[in-house]
């Protein structure tokens, strides 16, 4: 019997990092910012992609990914508004990006502005996974604790932004908006941090500038000229 | 629980690179799990023996080397190991920091028994 030992040495990721960094060129290129949001069940990822959508109406192109575990009703919602596929997982907690990629085929792979993707609501596995996105966005809805930053640093660490949602809740509810970014702000000093409510539309005018700033700095800037390609 | 995941995902390029260096029993798997890289050490575990039953049907050990996270600070380089999840450079107190060590999860060595001699280490 000969025993060996194989020096590896290799992040067991790097392939998967590999493909999403060459499809984050590709869509950079042709002129679309992808943009992965992130957050717990319920936080109202879909309210702020509803408040977006009518935001731009006319102005600006986007189109949602959307991914749950089972049904397609959050892509219900979005459908009126703008071109949207569900990603169903059927149990997994996370989306992976050969499922994005299998819902940008469904919608035509079209060349928008702003392509979002809805993760899996859920703070933990989400945040192991890149899925080709020029912007990672934690949302955090008002009702659901200023404590979060802390129990979920990686979510947060590896989020270039974070959102306040629900924030017309404030009166009600025991969060501060000052101790969730001081506690954020610990794990990435770098987070943006804004604020919104998409029942009053609140904030959604302060989002949609920051998103396009985004697109300027990591569309425009890098890849001249932009969407000719 | 995307700990699974991750072993199939290991384990499929345990199972490559073994049959290209040869092919052989695999005995032991040695992987890095950073304090950031969002792994909780023992759900990969018990996702390893769940799998590796399946992969492998002789005994295979999992090695895991937990690794603390350390960052690196952009404006003065201070070297330091991130405690509490505080990611604020302790000499300048501004950051921002760049992590350095452990946000990873890495495959090691894979410890391989062979009835024949074969090529041994590679790099």
């Amino acid at each position: 019997m000969n025993t060996r030992v194989l020096s590896v040495r290799r992040d067991i990721q790097a392939e998967q990092k590999a493909d999403a960094a060459a499809e984050r060129e590709r869509l950079g290129r042709r002129g679309t910012l992808v943009i992965n949001l992130l957050s717990s069940p319920g936080s109202g990822k879909t309210s702020l992609l509803e408040a977006t959508a009518r935001h731009w109406a006319g102005r600006r192109s986007m189109a949602v990914l959307v991914g749950d575990l089972e049904t397609d009703r959050d892509a219900q919602r979005l459908a009126p508004l703008v071109p949207v596929a569900q990603l169903t997982t059927g149990g997994a907690c996370h989306l992976e990006l050969p499922l994005v990629q299998r819902g940008l085929q469904a919608l035509g792979d079209p060349a928008v502005d702003f392509l979002f993707i809805e993760n899996v609501g859920n703070l933990v596995c989400p945040a192991s996974h890149d899925l080709a996105e020029h912007l990672r966005v934690v949302l955090i809805s008002t009702t659901e604790g200023d404590d979060k930053p802390g129990k979920y640093p990686k979510m947060f660490r590896t989020s270039q932004a974070m959102v306040v949602t629900k924030q017309d809740l404030l009166p009600h509810v025991p969060f501060s908006i000052e101790a969730v970014t001081e506690d954020a702000l610990k794990i990435q000093p770098e987070l943006n941090v804004l604020t919104t409510c998409a029942i009053d539309n609140s904030g959604i005018q302060e989002w949609c500038e920051f998103l396009e700033q985004q697109y300027q700095e990591k569309i425009e800037s890098v890849y001249e000229p932009a969407g000719n390609q | 629980m995307h700990e699974r995941s991750l072993v199939q995902t290991l384990l499929n390029q345990v199972q490559q690179i073994v049959a290209d260096d040869g092919g052989g029993v695999v005995k032991e798997i040695q992987v890095q799990v950073g304090d950031l890289s969002g792994v909780e050490p023992l759900l990969f575990e018990s996702a390893f023996t769940e799998l590796a039953r399946e992969w492998f049907p002789q005994e295979c050990r999992l090695v895991l080397d937990i690794v603390p996270v350390k960052a690196e600070c952009r404006l003065c380089g201070q070297c330091f190991e991130v405690q509490d999840n505080e990611f604020l450079c302790p000499a300048c107190g501004t950051g921002p920091v760049e992590v350095i060590q452990g946000d990873q999860v890495k495959l090691m060595s894979i410890t391989v028994d062979s009835e024949n001699s074969v090529s041994g280490a590679k790099s």
